[in-house]
C-alpha cells in the first residue's frame, strides 16, 4: 500500500505582521514557518496505518526551498519519502497548489491521499477538495477518526459533526481523506531521527519534471489575493480608565443607560 | 511591538528638589545581606537595575553607628570613611547608567542586638523589642537625642560624599528610631519627644532638619514613612492621623516621599511590609498612601509589588503616586523598566510573591529569587539577566528531561545560549513540574507566573522544541540522539514517613488512610471525616494541604515537632498570618510533637521535651515529611554508562530536585547554572565564584582601649 500525505508549510505569527500598504503577501520576516497543524494530524493518521497494516509514506509539499524543511519534519517523524515540487512565481491559491500536487500523484498513484482540512494561514480547505477533483478520487472531507479494512480495500472514517454528531461513512480506495485535528497524537521525532531526516535525499521536482507549462498553472490559478490589510477600526470601543471601583461605576453606567426604556 | 500610549506617563521626568529622575521607577531600598562588607555585591546588583532602566537605585536600611548595630541582620553602613569607600562603587556605578543612588540613613533604637558593637541599645524609651531575647535598652536623655541626630548629620555627609544623590531619612516598617518616637506605642515618653503627635514627631523632623543642612541643597532629601500599621492598636499610626500631620510638619525639609504601609519585625505587623501573593495583589496599601499623600504636594513614591503596567499608569494618573517605587519586582526583573518603555510586556518577569528574597534576610544570607537565578550573581559569577554568551559547543543537541523549575530554565537558558537543538520533553501535557500542583494551591496562583514566563520564552527559541505528554524510559535517553543529556525528573513526596526529627519512616504510614501530598492534589479520595496533616517540612506544603482538606469539608488537626507551624512562613513573613487564618478557619494546630507510629485511626507520638506517650485520632492522614529525587532514570542511565560513547552521548547531568530536593529557587538556580557553564571543562561541578572576603590585615592595631561612643576607624 502507498500512502501519499500533502503537506504545507505555512507561516505562522510570532506578533502582529508589519504589513506594506497593499500588500498582497505576508513579509516573511514576520512569519515562523511551521508545518501546518492539520497536515500533522494526517501525517499521524498515516502512519499509524501503516504501523498496522504496512505500507510506504510519502510527504508532497508544494513550495520553495524553504519548504524542504517541512518535509524534513515528515521524514523524521517516519515518512518514507519526501517530494517537493515548486515553479517560480506561481500564485498559491488552493486550485494552482492542487493542479501541481495533482501531476505528482498521478506519477506516484497512491492508495490513499491524506490532506490537512485546511491550513491554518489561508484557510480556504479546499485544496484536498480539488486534488480530489483533478484526480477524479472519492473524497471524505473532515476525518477525525479512521481505520482501513484490508479485505474490503476500503476506510472506515469517523467524521464529527454539530452537537457531538458522528457521522461513520466508508469509501473503497483509492480515496482522498481530509483530516481534521485531535483524532490521534501526532508523534514527535526525537533528535537522532531528526539528525538522520537531514541527511536523506529529497525529491525535488520542477514544472518539467511533472509535465506542465507556466501557463497551465495559470490557468489552474483560482481565486487572486488583492490586498491585506488589517480590519477597520469600527471606532466603537471605548476604553475605561480609572481604579477597579470608576471602572465598575462606568459600566454599570453604561448598562443603565442601554437598560433605560 | 510598541508601548501602549497609556504607559507613555510612566516615563516622564520627575523633579526630586535638585534631582531629576529620569522615569517614574524609583528602586526603593531592599536589603540583600551585602550592606558596606560586600561592595562588590552590593553594586553589582544595584547597577543591574540601575542598566535595567530604574531612575535610581537605593541601598538597603544604613546604619547611622555602631550603637545601631542589626547583627546578625546585615545592614549597611555609614560608620566612617572605610564605609564612604566601599558604597561609593554603589553610587559609580549607578551614575554610569545614568540612575541616581540613594541611601536609607537608619537607626534601630531599641530593635538592635548591637552583638558587634556590644554597645547598650538605646531608645525613645524604656522598651523591649519583641524580636530580642534577654536584653533592653535605656531611654535617651536630651543629650542622647542630640548624639544620635548628629549621628545621622554624620553619616549623612558621609553619604555625600560617597556620591549618594538621595538620602533618605528611614522611619518605616515599624524598626527605626524615628518611628518609634512617632509612635505611641513606643513612645512613652512626657517631655517635648512624648505626649501629642506634634511632641512625636519632633525627634524625626529636627532629625531631618539635621540631615539637610548637613548635605545642603544638592541633595534630594526624603523620608520613608510608615503612614499605617495595618493593626488595630490606638497606639498605632493612621494615615489620616499620625502620618498626616507628620508629612506636615515635615513637608518643608523633604523633597519628595517614600511612603509604605505595615512593619516586618514582629507579630504585632505580621509582615504586612512586604506582603506575599498570597495575601494580597498588586498595591494592596493603594487606600492608606492615597489617604497620607494628600499631606503633600511633593513628589510621593510607594512600593505596591507592582509588576503590571497599567496599575501603575493607573496610580500615577489617579494621583495617588508620582513615582513607581518597587524592591521585589525589581528583584524579579531588573529590566522591568526598559521591558514596558519598548512595549516587550510579555518579556517581563513577574515577581511571583513568594519572599524567598525576604526570607534570606534573617538568615543573614545573601538575597535570592525564585524567579531571577541571576539575581545576586551580577558580581561573583558575572552573570546577567538579559545577555547569555554563545556556548562553545553550540553545535551539541541537548536533551533535557523534565520540564519542571530547573529543567525549564536550563532549557530556556540553553536556548538562548544558542545550542543547535535543545529538546525539553516531559510526561505531563503541560510544563510546569511540580508546580502544575503548586500553582493550583490555594492562594498560590500568582506562583503560575514562573511557568508562564518560561513559557513564552521557550515559545520564542526556535532552537528550543517542548516535547510534552511524552514519557522516555532509558532506551529512549540513550538512543535519543541527544551529545548532552539533562536530567530534571524532579522529586516526590515520601509515602513511609521518613522524615527529619526521627531520620526514620514512621510505621504504619502504607496503610490505606495515608497520604502524600501529591495524592491530595490528584484529587484522592481521603477516608473519614477528620484528617490530621503531619509537618516535618516546615514551608508551604502543610498549609496547602489544611486548606486543601477543609475545602473538602474535613477537620484538620495540624501536628509538627517544630515550636511553631512552619518555620520556614516566619523566614519569608508569611507565617502570623497563616497561623491566624487557620485558627480562624477552625485548625487545631499542635506545635512540639513528634508523630512515631500510626495504627489505623490511632496515631502515637511524644512531646518535644517529655518521653510520656501522646495519642491522637484521625480517620487519614496526610503526612509532609520529607521529599526524595526521582533519580531513578538518571541511575538507570549511569549504569549503562558504556553505551554512552556508542550511543554519541557526550555527558548526562541532573539537575534540581532530582539532585537532592530544596527550595524551587535553588531547583531554577540549579538549572540556570548548567546551562551557564555547560561549556565549561566540567560542567558537573560549578565554577568558583568570585569571593569577597576581608583580607589579612595590614598592619596590625595598638592595643589601646578605643571610646566606647565613638566609631573606631581601624589603623
Amino acid at each position: 500500500m502507498k500512502i501519499a500525505v500533502a503537506v504545507k508549510q505555512v507561516g505562522a505569527f510570532d506578533d502582529a505582521p508589519d504589513l506594506m500598504p497593499d500588500a498582497a503577501l505576508v513579509p516573511s520576516t514576520s512569519l515562523r514557518r511551521t508545518v501546518n497543524e492539520w497536515d500533522l494530524f494526517a501525517l499521524e493518521a498515516a502512519l499509524e496505518l501503516r504501523d498496522e497494516h504496512g505500507a510506504e509514506v510519502v510527504a508532497i509539499t508544494v513550495g520553495d526551498e524553504e519548504a524542504d524543511e517541512a518535509l524534513r519534519t515528515c521524514l523524521a517523524k517516519g515518512a518514507d519519502r519526501g517530494v517537493r515540487v515548486w515553479a517560480d512565481q506561481m500564485e498559491p491559491d488552493p486550485l494552482t497548489v492542487a493542479r501541481l500536487l495533482a501531476e505528482v500523484l498521478r506519477g506516484e498513484s497512491p492508495d490513499l491521499i491524506f490532506c490537512g482540512a485546511q491550513s491554518s494561514d489561508a484557510m480556504h480547505a479546499s485544496t484536498g477538495t480539488a486534488l480530489a477533483g483533478l484526480l477524479d478520487l472519492s473524497r471524505v472531507a473532515v476525518i477525525k477518526r479512521l481505520c482501513y479494512d484490508v479485505e474490503a480495500n476500503a476506510v472506515q472514517a469517523d467524521r464529527e459533526l454539530e452537537s457531538g454528531l458522528v457521522e461513520r461513512v466508508s469509501v473503497a480506495a483509492p480515496a482522498l481523506l481530509t483530516l481534521q485535528t485531535g483524532g490521534n497524537q501526532p508523534r514527535h521525532a526525537n533528535l537522532r531521527a531528526i539528525k538522520q531526516a537531514e541527511r536523506q535525499p529529497l525529491e525535488v521536482l520542477g514544472l518539467g519534471d511533472i509535465g506542465l507549462q507556466a501557463d497551465d498553472l495559470e490557468r489552474a490559478a483560482g481565486a487572486h489575493v488583492r490586498r491585506l490589510a488589517p480590519p477597520d477600526r469600527s471606532g466603537r470601543a471605548e476604553m475605561i480608565e480609572g481604579g477597579p471601583d470608576e471602572v465598575a461605576q462606568k459600566i454599570l453606567e453604561i448598562v443603565s443607560s442601554r437598560l433605560a426604556p | 511591538m510598541s508601548r501602549d500610549p497609556r504607559h507613555d506617563i510612566l516615563f516622564e521626568p520627575v523633579q526630586i528638589g535638585p534631582k531629576r529622575l529620569r522615569n517614574r521607577f524609583y528602586q526603593a531600598p531592599h536589603c540583600t545581606s551585602y550592606g558596606s562588607d560586600l561592595p562588590g555585591a552590593q553594586a553589582y546588583l544595584r547597577a543591574m537595575k540601575a542598566e535595567g532602566g530604574w531612575a535610581a537605585i537605593n541601598t538597603e536600611f544604613c546604619s547611622v553607628h555602631p550603637s545601631s548595630d542589626s547583627l546578625p541582620l546585615v545592614s549597611a553602613r555609614l560608620w566612617d570613611d572605610a564605609d564612604i569607600e566601599r558604597l561609593s562603587l554603589t553610587a559609580d556605578l549607578a551614575h554610569e547608567h545614568d540612575a541616581l543612588a540613594g541611601v536609607e540613613l537608619w537607626h534601630g533604637g531599641c530593635v538592635v542586638g548591637n552583638l558587634e558593637s556590644r554597645l547598650p541599645a538605646r531608645s525613645v524609651s524604656q522598651m523591649t523589642d519583641e524580636s530580642l531575647y534577654s536584653q533592653s535598652c535605656y531611654e535617651l536623655d536630651k543629650a542622647g537625642i542630640r548624639e544620635i541626630q548628629g549621628y545621622y548629620a554624620s553619616a549623612a555627609r558621609r553619604a555625600v560624599e560617597a556620591g549618594f544623590d538621595i538620602v533618605n531619612v528611614h522611619g518605616a516598617e515599624c524598626g527605626a528610631i524615628t518611628q518609634h518616637f512617632l509612635m505611641a506605642k513606643f513612645n512613652r515618653r512626657t517631655d517635648e519627644y512624648g505626649g501629642s503627635i506634634d511632641n512625636r514627631a519632633r525627634f524625626w523632623v529636627e532629625t531631618i532638619e539635621q540631615v539637610r543642612e548637613a548635605v545642603g541643597d544638592e541633595i534630594a532629601l526624603t523620608a520613608r514613612l510608615c503612614v499605617d500599621t495595618l493593626n488595630d492598636s490606638p497606639l498605632g499610626i493612621r494615615a489620616a492621623e499620625e502620618a498626616h500631620r507628620f508629612i506636615e510638619l515635615a513637608d518643608p525639609f523633604v523633597d519628595f516621599w517614600d511612603l509604605q504601609a505595615g512593619g516586618w519585625v514582629a507579630a504585632e505587623w505580621a509582615g504586612d511590609d512586604v506582603v506575599a501573593s498570597r495575601f494580597a495583589g498588586e498595591f494592596s496599601h493603594r487606600d492608606h498612601i492615597a489617604a497620607a499623600r494628600a499631606a503633600t504636594s511633593k513628589p510621593v513614591a510607594a512600593v505596591g509589588r507592582f509588576t503590571n503596567p497599567d496599575t501603575m499608569a493607573e496610580a500615577v494618573r489617579s494621583g495617588v503616586i508620582d513615582i513607581i517605587a518597587a524592591a521585589r519586582p525589581s528583584i524579579a526583573d531588573p529590566f522591568l523598566p526598559q521591558k514596558v518603555e519598548e512595549g516587550r510586556y510579555d518579556e517581563i518577569r513577574e515577581c511571583i510573591g513568594c519572599n524567598v528574597c525576604a526570607s534570606r534576610f534573617p538568615q543573614a544570607a545573601p538575597i535570592i529569587c525564585t524567579q531571577n537565578a541571576t539575581l545576586g550573581e551580577e558580581f561573583r559569577r558575572g552573570w546577567h539577566p538579559e545577555r547569555f554568551e554563545p556556548a562553545k559547543n553550540a553545535d551539541r543537541d541537548v536533551l533535557v528531561v523534565g520540564a519542571g523549575p530547573a529543567g525549564m530554565e536550563c532549557a530556556m537558558v540553553l536556548g538562548k545560549r544558542g545550542m543547535r537543538r535543545v529538546h525539553l520533553v516531559d510526561e505531563n501535557a503541560e510544563i510546569g513540574g511540580c508546580m502544575r500542583h503548586i500553582s493550583a494551591y490555594p492562594h498560590l496562583g500568582e506562583w503560575g507566573r514562573l511557568v508562564n514566563y518560561r513559557q513564552v520564552q521557550l515559545d520564542k527559541l526556535d532552537n528550543v522544541e517542548l516535547v510534552l505528554n511524552t514519557r522516555l524510559e532509558t532506551e529512549d535517553v540513550l538512543t535519543y540522539g541527544a551529545e548532552i543529556v539533562v536530567i530534571a525528573t524532579g522529586s516526590r513526596w515520601r509515602g513511609d514517613g521518613m522524615n527529619g526529627p526521627t531520620q526514620a519512616p514512621i510505621p504504619g504510614a502504607e496503610a490505606g488512610n495515608v497520604y502524600t501530598p501529591e495524592q491530595v492534589s490528584e484529587g484522592a479520595e481521603i477516608a473519614g471525616e477528620h484528617v490530621v496533616v503531619y509537618d516535618t517540612d516546615g514551608y508551604f506544603t502543610a498549609v496547602a494541604m489544611a486548606e486543601l482538606l477543609m475545602a473538602a469539608g474535613k477537620r484538620v488537626t495540624m501536628i509538627t515537632p517544630f515550636p511553631n507551624l512552619g518555620p520556614s512562613l516566619f523566614l519569608t513573613g508569611e507565617a502570623f498570618k497563616i497561623n491566624r487564618q487557620l485558627r480562624a478557619a477552625g485548625v487545631e494546630i499542635i506545635p512540639s510533637h513528634v508523630v512515631l507510629e500510626i495504627d489505623g485511626d490511632r496515631l502515637s507520638g511524644v512531646h518535644a521535651f517529655s518521653p510520656d506517650p501522646v495519642e491522637w485520632s484521625a480517620d487519614s492522614v496526610v503526612l509532609v515529611t520529607q521529599r526524595e529525587p526521582s533519580d531513578e532514570l538518571y541511575r538507570d542511565l549511569h549504569s549503562e554508562e558504556e553505551r554512552f560513547e556508542s550511543e554519541g552521548i557526550e555527558a548526562v547531568y541532573r539537575i534540581g530536585d532530582c539532585v537532592a530536593p530544596r527550595l524551587i529557587a535553588d531547583c531554577v538556580f540549579d538549572g540556570h547554572r548548567l546551562a551557564r557553564e555547560i561549556d565549561s571543562d566540567d560542567p558537573s561541578v560549578a565554577l568558583p565564584y568570585v569571593r569577597e572576603v576581608a583580607s589579612r590585615p595590614r598592619e596590625l592595631p595598638d592595643l589601646a582601649p578605643i571610646s566606647a561612643t565613638g566609631p573606631a576607624t581601624p589603623r
